[in-house]
């Protein structure tokens, strides 16, 4: 048996596992491949390009065989590099992708059977500038969107006025859009997808764009939908914002998921004890820390900062003592947060794209 | 949190009528979408010259006709690709594909909106006859006229929809806008009669709706009473209507093999 054909067998068997029917959201072996235009040899096919594809049948995998369930009023984060699959599990999700393979099931109904069942129930938000109609006004654009989502009358004018004031778009409601910033279209892509009132949302990297007072409100904003009662899952590369604003978060890499938890459970799972961050280490003291048990050096950035991952069984104390008779005095100890997470399971693959 | 709960009829058309009035936003606010209109007094001046110099009354209702159905259909063409191809490229195809409302709905109603703008054509050409050459073109049978421009831009509309959900598939709507002109203004009959074609041409001319709008919208403007007006319009209603189902089945056809392609938003 060939890998692929061993492959789908095992797609195949995972997916008989039935739907969670609690969860709003309810992912089982979900794969999802693209066909690659370069097959065969050729001067530009993936393998000289570095691309990892299954060139025996010409197609890329975008998911392989992934299991998902996101609770009811739960805001879930799903993080990943670029090129992991964020996108394509949104785009599955809002029924405008097939799965190759496999379920997914939002609020009971089948994404890819029932796609006129779903659709109303769940709110899109695809990151980034585009999507809008740059010659009509934002209340127009507001307006236009709802209808497609079948509202009309009273409750459709109320709604468009309280989104757009609560997304701080209120003075600039008659403007038109082409004269947005990057920040303002983010933030009628949010009023856009929330306008229908939907119980799902999906927030595809939501805050690409927005100045840091803006993702502050954002995160408001998330909280604000989860006490309504929402379902939510957002895309992000901003470990803080998942930090903050996520139950639990789902780590995806190359099309598969690395890990599903908190982001506490995370935190301490993947660090088991502290870190240490240091700045100006001599190079002479920097070995000798990294000689005692337990005790991993990151190299200094260029900022001359240096962090000291301490492990179960090391003596941070003795680190910081080290470190302060040395004569270094700018020195903090912490716990690791979910970027540190993000680097220790997906790795440091500096601008590389998973594929 | 309340999901809306319109019946799906009652929904589609609220939809209808938005997706008409934002269309009518966008063309107004872009001259590029009206640039047709802007050569039907050029194309009305030559072919009422045309007329004058022959010295033939009877070519003054083609003259006059021709540039506002020539409008017509290259405005829909265009209109029908560029939709398409324009929310493809803005990232908006994807989004109108997620929300309930079919995309058939949304386009269909965006192309009656510019199917009612390229009517402003045919006044344009009345205009240019009255106070170029100072023409008076009297509407003899004006019902029969007003509604056989209903039926022409109803056809048009159904036309257009098949052409747009068929674009849905094609990354390069253009090519097929621009070889999709002239051939249909001879076939059609707009700027020659049917009957100077040859022969095994003439059935294929049938099955083009301009064929029957112009021969009925010409007849209206002639003195003697319009032949046949219930069967013209029967048939411009038909090919409409064919233009609205085969848009229909391709647009689900369509959609479906894109969906599973992943190709709906390639641009």
């Amino acid at each position: 048996m060939t890998r692929a054909a061993a492959a789908a067998a095992a797609d195949a068997a995972d997916a008989t596992a039935a739907p969670d029917t609690r969860a709003a959201v309810s992912v089982r072996a979900l794969r999802r491949t693209f066909r690659t235009t370069g097959r065969g040899s050729g001067l530009f096919t993936g393998r000289l390009r570095g691309r990892r594809r299954d060139e025996d049948t010409g197609e890329r995998v975008a998911l392989r065989g992934i299991d998902l369930d996101i609770a009811p009023g739960e805001v879930h984060g799903l993080l990943g590099p670029n090129g992991a699959g964020k996108t394509t599990l949104c785009k599955i999700l809002s029924t405008v992708l097939l799965p190759s393979s496999g379920t997914v099931h939002l609020l009971g109904h089948d994404v890819a059977a029932r796609p006129a069942a779903v659709r109303p129930l769940i709110g899109i938000v695809f990151g980034g500038e585009r999507g809008l109609y740059e010659r009509l006004t934002a209340r127009q654009n507001l307006l236009y969107w709802a209808c497609l989502y079948g509202m009309s009358g009273r409750r459709l004018a109320e709604r468009s006025e309280e989104l757009l004031e609560q997304l701080g778009l209120g003075a600039h409601a008659d403007e038109r859009v082409e004269r947005f910033s990057r920040g303002m279209k983010q933030r009628l892509h949010l009023a856009r997808g929330l306008v229908h009132d939907p119980p799902v949302v999906l927030l595809d990297e939501p805050t690409a764009g927005m100045d840091p007072v803006s993702a502050h409100g954002f995160r408001d904003l998330v909280r604000a939908l989860r006490a309504e009662g929402r379902t939510v899952l957002v895309t992000t590369h901003d470990m803080a914002e998942a930090e903050a604003v996520c139950d639990r978060v789902t780590l995806i890499d190359r099309g598969a998921v690395v890990a599903s938890a908190t982001p506490a459970e995370l935190g301490a799972w993947a660090a088991e004890s502290e870190r240490v961050t240091a700045r100006d280490v001599p190079p002479g003291v920097l070995t000798q820390l990294s000689a005692l048990p337990h005790v991993t050096a990151v190299p200094p950035d260029a900022q001359g900062r240096t962090v000291l991952r301490v492990g179960e069984g090391g003596d941070a104390a003795a680190v910081v003592r080290l470190l302060l008779d040395a004569g270094v005095r700018e020195l903090a100890t912490s716990r690791p947060g979910l970027e540190e997470v993000y680097l220790r399971l997906i790795g440091r693959r500096g601008m590389e794209v998973a594929r | 949190m309340r999901p809306p709960g319109a019946p799906r009829a009652v929904r589609d058309a609220r939809a209808a009528a938005a997706a008409f009035r934002v269309q009518l936003l966008l063309v107004r606010r872009s001259v590029g979408d009206l640039r047709v209109l802007f050569t039907v007094p050029l194309y009305a001046l030559i072919f009422l010259a045309i007329a004058a110099v022959s010295g033939d009354r009877s070519l003054t209702a083609y003259a006059v006709l021709a540039p506002g159905l020539i409008a017509l259909w290259s405005m829909m063409l265009f209109a029908a690709g560029d939709l398409i191809t324009q929310d493809r490229s803005a990232g908006r195809l994807e989004a109108v594909v997620a929300a309930p409302v079919p995309l058939f709905t949304v386009v269909a109603a965006r192309l009656a909106a510019v199917a009612a703008v390229s009517l402003i054509s045919l006044a344009e050409a009345w205009a240019v006859a009255r106070w170029v050459f100072g023409l008076r073109v009297p509407l003899v049978h004006p019902m029969a006229f007003g509604v056989g421009l209903l039926a022409t831009a109803f056809a048009m509309t159904g036309t257009a929809t098949a052409m747009a959900c068929a674009f849905v598939l094609s990354r390069s709507a253009r090519i097929f806008q621009n070889s999709l002109s002239y051939p249909v203004y001879l076939l059609g009959g707009v700027l020659m009669p049917v009957s100077a074609l040859p022969g095994w041409l003439r059935p294929a001319s049938r099955l083009v709706f301009l064929t029957w709008s112009g021969g009925l919208l010409r007849d209206s403007l002639a003195t003697p009473a319009v032949a046949d007006l219930p069967g013209r319009l029967l048939a411009l209603t038909a090919l409409g209507l064919a233009g609205f189902a085969a848009g229909g089945w391709l647009m689900r056809r369509i959609l479906t093999r894109v969906r599973a392609a992943g190709t709906l938003g390639l641009a």
